[in-house]
């Protein structure tokens, strides 16, 4: 195992990961606040509302809010330490550029010549190699209005078709298979539906770590007497008392959902009536699924028949239901087919559009919903629109004050974007709220191109270990340096408000997107002077698409405590349940429920077909990877607060003890996982509560740590969702600790 | 000022997930700063995902001040059982080791013992505990009877512990199912049982 | 009744001893003044309080196990050469710095500190100087000397206007100002901590300090009337000054000062933990991890018994509640629970690798 370079160990030194502790851990009252305000976590899709005490400019403390009526006070330890995360010793103030005599790689330099510098770059490569060869990488973390002006600053100030953002990693495989069965993209139901409901199924989603709220909910409707059925190839701390658990194999969920449904029409547990009136293409998907009888299913899934039958006995028998997944069976190379077969079972019983009746999926990041809604995705134009469509494209032109020809075309996904930097067809990377280094699957390929590239400037609030390798790392501004809005995983569009100035030189992002504009010579559509004014147009933008946010004001949404889109009306209330009687439905105009000219749901074939890496005698393992609860995404941020750190300090390989004993790797062993791509040193966690034949990596971590080296990077073909659910590896024990061990703290 | 009238605190360690939410914010609570009065442990994670938290049960007739030498732990009259007065604790464990909860915590820096205290500085202005506030699982809940009854139907809240011989009535209460029609729960009985808990091997294709 | 009738004679003995020590030190009463009386009394009042609420303490079942344990522990032979080292030692750390204090918090720290030295100082000397054990007189054929008289013998001399005679003439005005201080910093506290907020009373918490202030204060103004204002009200304030202390010191057994003896008994704790680590340790019958030492189990179990809790259980090998340790206590409170929930909730009994739990050892209860 190679030593660290120099360089990152300084690097490390001087801008951290460090970790911030509550000041004063003594018996010592709190001071007392100056001012608190009512605003959200800036953790994960749920946005439970959260009071941040603030004091001379710092946010100093929480204070439970328990009016907000999604969470009602209750926080998970990320929602109770992210106050830590301001006035931090890492905190960027300014901006640097990057500087190899510098101690720890980087200098400091005023803000007006780093972003002349980025207009100069962004110039330079443009001129010489195109528009496109500029490429922009985004965030769902960031305020919708921020998103919005990504996206419009992509197209119509740099006129480059090469704009995608991180929800590529988490929300696409529901998005693109909600909209071919829906036609809509977003959660079905509130979840104030889930108590209501008989059967609560989850599939592939740790409830309890990645969106603890979610826990009472599922908690409540089986005080309320419902049954709650877990698919996850580990018993997940919701899973350990759910009442059916289906230990699935990672990435064989069609074939689990493909015969449950085989069971339902087996059995006459369908809505007859509701499939006829309400959705097309039943009878390919009832003729594909006839070879998935249960023997078929329980030897692909590797469940046994039994447990598949009774699933499918609770599921076809109930009268009200919710089903919810998340990146379980999102992150897979056929993760939208994953998805279509759990609609399918979803429409076969016809309960949805109903109170009690519901189908979600579980955004992960904190603006999951929002952020994908108002064209930062590659495809995507403001209001759900699609780029490629000539009368929405003419809608944004229009409002854009430019003429549609102007309005480059569908761009790349976000790892394609590293292909094209691989091919030379990209020079030059914006990148803001994203982390990719860390992120993406394979990331030593992603470390080499972000090396091959001319110039690369990150807008970060810390230095994250992607903007180790920026040219120029300008400061951007934390979430609660800021406001605007942001949709939840229920669709509930809420607002974020601004607690305390960026400090130093940090600036509001919107407002460094606008200054390079201007650096550019483009100002023209970028010269708001606050986030209420971007959503004035955005909502203009919005109108008339899918994702209607026209009804929505700032005042809307404090007043009614969240609104749900679509809202298309000042004296509209929005929309908490989708596919209602009478709901608003512009695609439909009244023909039916869903969003398709007919109001016809669409049933999908969902094809099962293995992973891209099957497991073989070299690679005999699958490696699957996920969150741990006090840890968020790449860490960026919480690998900066000490007592989430302390929580769960380092990654750890959790394997059974069949397993362990067969590979004679004790509890707390050093042991290496390695595939085609990459390998990783960690310490191992013996635990029954995992397959025999699967290990479990959480993926926050960085450099050494990250598990991301080892994870394939094969897409969906559809969503472009990368595969982190599953790869072929194998394990070896190791005598002595890797390098990093006396090099780096945990959290580094 | 007592706790806000009819409000009490219903525990069902069942609904736990682990996350430690309760653990992070009683260490935010105002009267210590940086010190935890919850305990969270696994049970076995070897075996089981299964968490229990522990806040102090608030005992009728309280073991830990009984047997605290410097007549340090005060019981309130509406039944809260303090943490130790600070002039008066001479730390010296003997309450950590008589408590048949396991609750208090001896902070050995200090000299003194801290525990639960039901958040008398957020219950005393009308709050709830901060634990029962953010507990996102509804393990820690506080709450009137009338609202733990409407949302628990399956379940009642029972006070009684049994310990061997001993029998402990407690201020908190924990939730059973209302099936079994218990009214003592029988702790020490629990030595000789498994955890409970989904098993990895019952469903897997062997 | 047994107790009250031990402390009582414990009080009342101790208070004749004091008084004998009075009439032996001031020389039969020939140091004595007279108009200090008033002080004397108060003194032999507090005297009787104090001894016979330490009593009463003493007989509580753990206290009286760790007053008896903690000094046989101390003198054994064995242990007694280090021990003395660590007695000095934490005396100290714990009682001349309050460290522990001060980690609890700095204001506290500051606040106790002050406090306590004031309380000493002046105790150290306005005891004895009423008490009649010290007196000053000048040195013979040296009018500029005075030379210091304890309990009638002659001990050192210094000029009147020496830094040392400053010093010591004054030093009810030094302790008057610490005390102040610490009151001060006290008082802030407890206005502005939510946590003390909650909690504190008047007559335990404010009460204590405003008796402090007030006895300060008035000595402070009786030094000021007779050094700068020419004896301004003398009177008036030296009884009022008499009236502040005389009803602290009847008060002194009953609040909060009470602390004051009841606090070296940490001292004697920490002995019994330090020995303790080095004996036998106790391993949890569940866990098999150690988790005290076993005298304290031991002696917990008996005050237990003595106070009337019945943690014994019918298992032989477990024997004791106090057998298993705090950790498994809680394990243990979620298992129960999780057991009444079988067959309600999902899931089944999981087979487990301790050596006292999970199905294999149920067999053996049965």
């Amino acid at each position: 195992m190679a030593t660290l370079p120099v360089s990152r160990l300084e690097t490390i030194q001087r801008f951290g990961p460090h970790l911030s502790y509550p000041a004063g851990m003594r018996l010592d009252t709190a001071e007392d606040p100056d001012k608190v305000v009512k605003t959200h976590c800036c953790f994960c899709g749920q946005q439970c509302g959260i009071q941040l005490k603030v004091k001379d400019n710092v946010v100093i403390g929480f204070e439970p809010w328990e009016e907000f009526p999604f969470n009602q006070g209750m926080l998970c330890p990320k929602g109770v330490r992210r106050y830590l995360q301001g006035a931090h010793p890492d905190r960027l103030t300014t901006a640097y550029r990057r500087d190899a005599n510098a101690a720890g790689g980087f200098s400091p330099m005023p803000y007006d010549a780093a972003v002349r510098r980025v207009a100069e770059e962004i110039d330079r490569i443009q001129s010489t190699h195109g528009a496109d060869a500029f490429a922009v990488l985004s965030g769902a973390s960031l305020t919708t209005e921020k998103t919005y002006l990504m996206g419009k600053f992509a197209r119509m100030c740099l006129r480059t078709a090469n704009i995608d953002y991180n929800g590529r990693l988490c929300m696409v495989s529901a998005g693109a298979a909600n909209k071919k069965a829906f036609g809509i993209d977003r959660s079905a139901n509130p979840w104030s539906d889930i108590p209501k409901a008989e059967v609560v199924l989850i599939a592939g989603s740790n409830v309890a770590e990645c969106s603890p709220i979610t826990t009472n909910y599922v908690w409540q409707a089986r005080e309320n007497g419902a049954k709650v059925i877990v698919v996850d190839p580990r018993i997940t701390p919701i899973a350990r008392t759910c009442d059916l658990f289906l230990p699935v194999k990672p990435g064989r969920d069609v074939a689990l959902f493909n015969g449950i449904l085989h069971l339902m029409i087996e059995n006459g547990w369908i809505d007859q009536r509701f499939i006829e009136q309400f959705a097309v293409g039943f009878d390919a998907v009832a003729e594909h699924v006839r070879q998935w009888t249960p023997r078929q299913t329980a030897e692909v899934t590797g469940i046994t028949e039994s447990a598949i039958r009774q699933a499918a006995e609770w599921w076809g028998q109930a009268k009200s239901s919710f089903l919810m997944h998340a990146r379980g069976i999102e992150h897979h190379s056929h993760g939208v087919y994953n998805v279509l077969s759990t609609i399918n079972i979803v429409l076969a019983s016809g309960r949805i559009g109903r109170e009690g009746c519901g189908y979600a999926t579980i955004t992960g990041q904190a603006n999951g919903q929002g952020g994908r809604e108002h064209g930062q995705k590659c495809d995507q134009l403001p209001g759900l629109r699609d780029i490629e469509n000539p009368e929405h494209r003419a809608y944004i032109a229009k409002i854009w004050g430019i003429s549609p020809d102007d309005l480059p075309g569908k761009g790349v996904d976000a790892y394609e974007i590293f292909r094209k930097i691989d091919r030379g067809e990209i020079r030059g990377l914006l990148s803001i709220c994203f982390n990719p280094k860390v992120s993406l699957p394979d990331n030593n390929f992603i470390g080499r191109m972000l090396d091959k590239l001319d110039f690369y400037v990150a807008i970060d609030f810390f230095l994250s270990e992607s903007a180790h390798q920026a040219d120029i790392v300008l400061p951007g501004s934390l979430q609660e340096e800021d406001e605007g809005v942001v949709t939840s995983a229920e669709g509930r569009v809420i607002k974020i408000n601004k607690c305390v100035d960026p400090p130093g030189e940090a600036q509001q992002d919107w407002r460094i997107i606008q200054d390079i504009a201007a650096g550019l010579g483009r100002s023209r559509g970028f010269t708001f002077n606050e986030p209420r004014e971007i959503f004035d147009e955005l909502r203009r933008a919005s109108a008339g698409g899918i994702a209607d946010y026209a009804g929505i004001t700032y005042e809307k949404v404090e007043r009614q405590l969240g609104v749900f889109w679509p809202c298309p009306m000042d004296d509209h209330p929005g929309t908490p349940r989708l596919f209602e009687h009478g709901s608003w439905n512009p695609v439909a105009l009244g023909r039916g429920p869903f969003y398709f000219p007919d109001g016809k749901a669409r049933f999908n074939v969902a094809t099962y077909t293995p992973p891209a890496e099957d497991v073989d005698a070299d690679y005999p393992l699958m490696l699957t990877t996920g969150r741990v609860v006090s840890h968020f995404l790449s860490g960026a941020q919480t690998r900066r607060i000490g007592p989430l750190v302390d929580q769960y300090p380092e990654p750890r390989l959790e394997l059974h003890p069949q397993l362990a004993e067969q590979l004679s790797i004790r509890d707390g062993d050093w042991a290496t996982v390695e595939s085609r791509r990459g390998s990783c040193t960690l310490r191992a966690q013996v635990v029954r509560t995992i397959r025999p034949d699967t290990v479990f990596v959480p993926y926050h971590w960085a450099g050494a740590k990250s598990i991301n080296q080892v994870t394939i990077a094969a897409q969906d073909p559809i969503s472009k969702i990368p595969e982190y659910k599953v790869c072929a590896v194998r394990v070896r024990r190791e005598a002595s600790p890797p390098a990093y061990a006396q090099q780096l703290e945990p959290q580094q | 000022m007592p706790v806000p009238e009819n409000h009490e605190f219903f525990i069902d360690p069942g609904r736990c997930i682990g996350c430690q939410a309760c653990v992070h914010a009683c260490s935010e609570c105002d009267t210590h700063r940086g010190h935890s009065m919850i305990h969270l442990d696994f049970v076995d994670r070897a075996l089981t995902t299964q968490t229990v938290p522990v806040i102090c049960m608030h005992c009728d007739s309280p073991t830990c001040a009984e047997v605290c030498p410097a007549d340090a732990i005060k019981r309130s009259e509406d039944g809260v059982v303090q943490t130790a007065r600070k002039p008066r604790c001479i730390a010296c464990n003997n309450c950590v080791l008589a408590c048949p909860f396991g609750v208090p915590k001896m902070k050995a820096d200090f000299e003194l013992m801290m525990k639960c205290d039901m958040c008398y500085d957020r219950t005393s202005v009308g709050k709830k505990p901060m634990c029962a506030t953010v507990c996102p699982s509804g393990a820690l809940y506080f709450g009137t009877r009338d609202q733990i009854e409407s949302l628990r139907r399956a379940a009642t809240p029972i006070n009684q512990f049994r310990f061997g011989e001993q029998l402990i009535h407690t201020k908190v209460h924990m939730m059973v199912p209302k099936s079994r029609g218990r009214e003592i729960v029988d702790v020490a009985a629990a030595l000789f049982e498994a955890p409970v808990g989904q098993d990895m091997s019952l469903n897997i294709l062997q | 009744m047994h107790e009250r009738v031990r402390a009582t004679i414990w009080g009342a003995g101790m208070t004749a001893l004091l008084g004998v020590l009075i009439v032996l030190g001031s020389r039969r009463l020939d140091h004595f003044d007279a108009a200090l009386v008033g002080y004397t009394f108060a003194t032999l009042f507090a005297t009787f309080g104090i001894v016979y609420r330490y009593s009463m303490w003493l007989q509580r079942p753990p206290t009286r196990r760790y007053w008896v344990r903690g000094w046989q522990l101390f003198l054994n032979p064995r242990y007694l050469g280090n021990n003395l080292l660590q007695f000095l030692r934490r005396v100290g750390v714990m009682f001349a710095l309050n460290a522990f204090i001060w980690r609890r918090g700095t204001m506290r720290g500051a606040a106790h500190w002050c406090l306590m030295w004031g309380c000493v100082i002046a105790a150290a000397i306005t005891f004895p100087l009423v008490f009649g054990w010290v007196h000053f007189e000048t040195v013979e054929g040296d009018l500029q000397s005075y030379r210091a008289y304890v309990f009638g013998f002659p001990t050192l001399a210094f000029p009147i206007h020496s830094w040392i005679a400053f010093a010591v003439f004054h030093g009810l005005v030094w302790a008057s100002i610490l005390v102040i201080i610490g009151v001060m910093l006290a008082m802030k506290r407890r206005m502005t901590d939510h946590g003390a907020a909650a909690v504190q009373q008047f007559a335990e918490d404010y009460l204590p300090l405003i008796a402090l202030f007030a006895i300060s204060a008035t000595g402070l103004m009786l030094t000021a009337s007779y050094t700068w204002m020419r004896g301004y009200a003398y009177d008036f304030l030296a009884i009022l000054h008499a009236i502040t202390v005389i009803l602290t010191l009847l008060w002194l057994p009953f609040g909060k000062f009470f602390h004051i003896f009841q606090r070296p008994a940490q001292l004697g704790v920490s002995f019994y933990k330090d020995i303790g680590a080095r004996l036998e340790q106790a391993n949890c019958r569940r866990c098999g991890e150690p988790f005290a030492s076993r005298m304290h189990v031991e002696d917990l179990i008996d005050v237990e018994r003595e106070l009337g809790y019945r943690y014994e259980l019918e298992d032989r090998e477990v024997q004791h509640y106090q057998w298993i340790c705090p950790r498994c206590r809680r394990l243990l409170l979620s298992i129960a629970q999780a057991n009444e929930w079988a067959g309600v909730r999902g899931g089944g009994p999981l087979l487990s690798d301790l050596p006292n739990a999970g199905i294999s050892s149920s067999d053996r209860h049965q």
